[in-house]
């Protein structure tokens, strides 16, 4: 018996709005003045408050506020260097609209290094009007990058899996949303749970695990016309996506004799390689950023802990590498391969942990209890993950130099992020 | 500090869409690029509703529901004792055949987790093997820690959570 979802009976609560608070910036950060964009207040508001935030949010910089500043240039002209000099500030930011009309909308902006006292960037961004946020995330990372020398992720995305419970009843989405956690929108509507959601290395698709057909089976979806397919026609329960850093291949665990195995998917003609071969749970297969190795999770030693199998090395065994404690699950690679993230437990608590390879012990990221699925950014700079408060979920994230914010939904609960690629 | 401003960028969502004009401004640089954002479309997951079993059958199995301690997929004797009555049912209706939902608490991963659930519904399917009922009438899935029995936040909800539910 099948029944389709009528969309038109649910309520518009759909969406599980995030709101981005920033709860602790890094040590050492950079100063800098952020002047208020020059043009049409109704944008440049906009502009200038979300400038604000994602950089804020990076932990990187000290925003000095104008009412603190001893002037305030609106031109390179008017800037007198002493005065940002004597505040300690390292960088002037300017900017300002230029063209403001139906159909088009830029703005400009200039850096500039109090230190040398000269002009460091000239940049501008070509937008559209009802994408003002778009534009502003763009100045956003052109800022980040030119004062740290990192590519910024202000422009990029996150995945999410969102739940609403109505009476006896959970409606599952799976959400797309700016990096902020604004511009959501809605990749999947189901009744059934949906996990473990995955980008390609393009960020044109999405992989995920939905429980619509009644057992686990994993789907890929095209972004832009939701054209989507099993990844696997079988009977088979089928879990845990990952995309190969090339997007030639996904890794899954399939359920082919009742117990989880890992298994890769070649894209391209649909082969089907078994990767593990034992009588434990392995699953939550992970790539290394050169394609080179495959982490996993599993059970082989007693208690769930990471292991990693080199691809390029034929019959190749399983390599523990995690001996710290009962549970070290669900292991991503730092994007420069120096280390990975997993989930470990400490005592009763579970938190996300940071191991480098050059180094006999891990380090606890994180404070609360049940923190999970945790996700790093393209700029290998950011961790996002969830955490439980007050038996609901909620998204947290924390920047390597050491920031820290929160994403609370306005409401249902939002779990499982995944960050996308660069996409400016 | 200082950088070049004509920089590489390797994934783009759309390449295609992108503009990157470098022209000079006096002395410097001007790094130019048009704002990005691809479209996006929904979509409705048709939910298959598993077929409900009718009133007598149902009515057999009310309670057959078989517990796990943390991280184990190892049954209990109480629940061998629950799995014999179930046992007994199964050969006195041949024409049985049963679905073994496995589950589990919400600590640790998730997709640890499904593959935990799928486990203990595993190990009730043995049990059924080895006492004589055929693998044709039994079906396993799990459901992992997305389906709680119990919403707390405790021992005395994850352990309500643990289970395998035989229908």
């Amino acid at each position: 018996m099948k029944k389709i979802l009528i969309i038109f009976l649910v309520p518009q609560l759909i969406f599980a709005e995030l709101v981005l608070e920033i709860t602790q910036g890094s040590d050492d950060p950079f100063v800098i003045a952020l002047l208020d964009f020059d043009g049409q207040d109704e944008i440049t508001n906009q502009i200038n408050t979300i400038v604000n935030n994602d950089l804020n949010r990076t932990g990187e910089f000290k925003i000095i506020k104008k009412d603190k500043l001893l002037s305030s240039p609106k031109s390179e002209e008017e800037i007198n260097f002493n005065d940002f000099k004597l505040l300690n500030i390292d960088y002037i930011v300017i900017g300002s609209l230029e063209s403001e009309n139906e159909f088009n909308l830029s703005a400009s902006y200039q850096i500039f290094s109090v230190l040398s006292k000269k002009k460091i960037r000239t940049s501008k961004v070509l937008g559209i009007p009802n994408k003002i946020k778009q534009l502003a995330h763009y100045i956003s990372d052109g800022i980040y990058e030119e004062i740290t020398g990192l590519q910024g992720v202000a422009s990029t995305k996150i995945l999410y899996v969102s739940e609403l419970k109505e009476n006896n009843e959970s409606l599952y989405q799976l959400i797309v949303a700016d990096a902020d956690g604004v511009n959501e929108q809605i990749l999947l509507k189901s009744f059934e749970p949906i996990i473990s959601p995955a980008w390609s290395p393009d960020s044109k698709e999405v992989a995920y695990v939905s429980f619509e057909t009644g057992i686990a089976k994993v789907y890929i979806q095209n972004i832009a016309n939701g054209d989507r397919r099993v990844a696997i026609q079988n009977s088979k329960q089928i879990s845990s996506p990952a995309w190969s850093p090339n997007g030639n291949f996904l890794s899954l665990t399939m359920y082919q004799d009742g117990n989880a195995e890992i298994y890769i998917l070649n894209l391209k003609n649909n082969n089907l390689t078994r990767l593990t071969n034992h009588y434990s749970i392995d699953t939550e297969s992970s790539w290394s950023p050169d394609g080179s190795s495959i982490m996993f999770t599993s059970g082989r030693s007693g208690s769930p802990q990471l292991y990693e199998i080199n691809l390029r090395k034929f019959n190749s065994k399983p390599q523990r590498i995690t001996f710290e404690g009962n549970y070290n699950a669900k292991g991503s690679y730092l994007k420069n391969g120096d280390g990975i993230i997993f989930v470990h437990r400490s005592s009763d608590d579970f938190k996300i942990a940071l191991k480098y390879f050059n180094e006999n012990f891990i380090r606890p990221l994180t404070e609360s209890k049940l923190d999970e699925s945790p996700s790093i950014s393209p700029n290998g700079n950011v961790i996002i993950y969830a955490v439980t408060e007050n038996g609901e979920n909620l998204l947290s994230g924390l920047t390597l130099s050491g920031a820290r914010f929160r994403l609370p939904a306005k409401k249902g609960e939002v779990r499982e992020p995944a960050w996308s690629g660069f996409l400016r | 500090m200082k950088k070049t401003n004509n920089k590489s960028f390797q994934n783009f969502l759309c390449a295609s869409a992108f503009l990157i004009l470098l022209s000079s401004c006096s002395s410097m640089n001007v790094t130019e690029e048009r704002v990005y954002d691809g479209g996006i479309k929904t979509v409705e997951a048709s939910v298959v509703e598993v077929q409900d079993l009718d009133y007598e059958t149902k009515a057999i199995f009310a309670n057959a529901t078989v517990f796990f301690e943390f991280d184990s997929y190892n049954l209990t004797s109480k629940s061998i004792q629950t799995l014999k009555s179930v046992v007994s049912v199964m050969n006195s209706n041949i024409d049985i055949e049963i679905t073994l939902a496995g589950h589990a608490d919400e600590r640790g991963t998730r997709e640890y987790n499904l593959a935990l659930g799928q486990r203990r519904a595993e190990s009730v399917k043995d049990y059924f093997l080895l006492n004589g009922i055929m693998s044709s009438r039994v079906t396993v899935k799990s459901y992992g820690e997305e389906r709680p029995l119990s919403l707390g936040n405790d021992e005395a909800s994850y352990s309500k959570n643990r289970r395998v539910e035989i229908n």
